[in-house]
């Protein structure tokens, strides 16, 4: 017998990501699922938006990774609350990862959750994990050719912050590319320039999450 | 290399299925993949027979249908369809303002079942 099953083959995730939706909402927290390749510079930035939201919104962190406790420790040192998730191989967070953490995070106590995905510019793009926002980083020093070359990433991701513009003097990089492919795979993407090195372009970063927040 | 994931997540929702309906097994699944998914059908393949062996679709075979990415330009009011898993401007008239309709699914189409 034929049956027909019209449904997402990640519908088990996706109704795990709306439960936490529903969580996150019940808080009154805004979620970002922040993505990017290995080096990106994901925590540096995630070091400098807390920084720059001090004061004005409560921030917290799920830091993923495949192993380590790095990255959790430079977010604990910032002194925000943070939850390190080691997936022991799995190249990407999912839903049941994210729900799992939920109760070691004072979600009612939170303005913004950062859930840093692990780096890979692949396959986290395919997994809902209840954000209400989908980031994606890029540094300039990853090449002009990414869009193109990935996709799937520029296309499920509302916001591109491109990093390191500090060193665009030293490369043979074409950030103009880089924005105009991002934007022809998805064109209502926003779009923000910033060195987390230097913490040039931080501000501007910030304060749309702000005005995302209070929205 | 998140296929395997993919495959779990396939499994539980047709033995879900199957729970609730009151199937007893499995014997064929089939599912769609979009070109620009960036999902590979053979490592699908590879973990559907890994992951299939404790479950009711153990005896299951698995069809893959690919879809390629298509959409239509609202400039010259055709529809394409591309072998790319991108598209950067409509390849029949360049123009930019185009919607992509198809070739990111991931779905379910149907299965064959025991009662």
């Amino acid at each position: 017998m034929k049956v027909k099953v019209v449904t997402r083959i990640l519908e088990a995730n996706d109704r795990i990501a709306e439960e936490n939706m529903r969580r996150f909402r019940e808080a009154g927290v805004y979620v970002v699922n922040l993505m990017g390749a290995p080096g990106a510079g994901k925590t540096t930035l995630l070091e400098r938006t807390i920084l720059g939201l001090k004061g004005s919104l409560r921030i917290g962190v799920i830091e993923g990774d495949i192993a380590g406790t790095d990255d959790a420790e430079r977010i604990n040192n910032t002194g925000v609350p943070v939850v390190q998730i080691n997936t022991g191989g799995a190249c990407h967070l999912d839903a049941n990862m994210i729900s799992e953490v939920l109760p070691d995070l004072p979600l009612s106590e939170l303005d913004i959750l950062v859930i840093e995905n692990v780096g890979n510019l692949v396959c986290p793009a395919e997994f809902r994990v209840g954000e209400d926002v989908k980031v994606m980083l890029l540094s300039v020093t990853e090449g002009h050719d990414k869009p193109l070359k990935y996709p799937l990433m520029f296309r499920e991701s509302s916001v591109m912050i491109l990093n390191k513009i500090d060193l665009l003097k030293h490369l043979d990089v074409d950030m103009n590319k880089i924005k105009r492919d991002a934007l022809s795979l998805n064109p209502s993407m926003k779009i923000f320039e910033v060195s987390g090195k230097t913490g040039e372009g931080i501000d501007r970063w910030t304060e749309w999450l702000k005005g995302q927040r209070s929205q | 290399m998140h296929e395997a994931s993919i495959v779990l997540s396939l499994l539980d929702t047709l033995t879900n299925r199957c729970r609730e309906e009151g199937y007893s097994s499995i014997e064929s699944v089939r599912i769609k993949i979009g070109m620009a998914s960036g999902i590979m059908p053979e490592a699908i393949v590879f973990a559907f027979e890994a992951a299939k062996q404790d479950t009711i679709a153990r005896d299951a075979e698995l069809f893959i249908e690919m879809v390629p990415v298509g959409g239509s330009c609202s400039d010259c009011r055709n529809d394409f369809e591309v072998s790319e898993a991108y598209v950067v401007n409509c390849p029949l008239c360049g123009s930019h303002s185009f919607k992509i309709q198809k070739g990111y699914e991931l779905d379910i189409v149907e299965m064959e079942v025991n009662e």
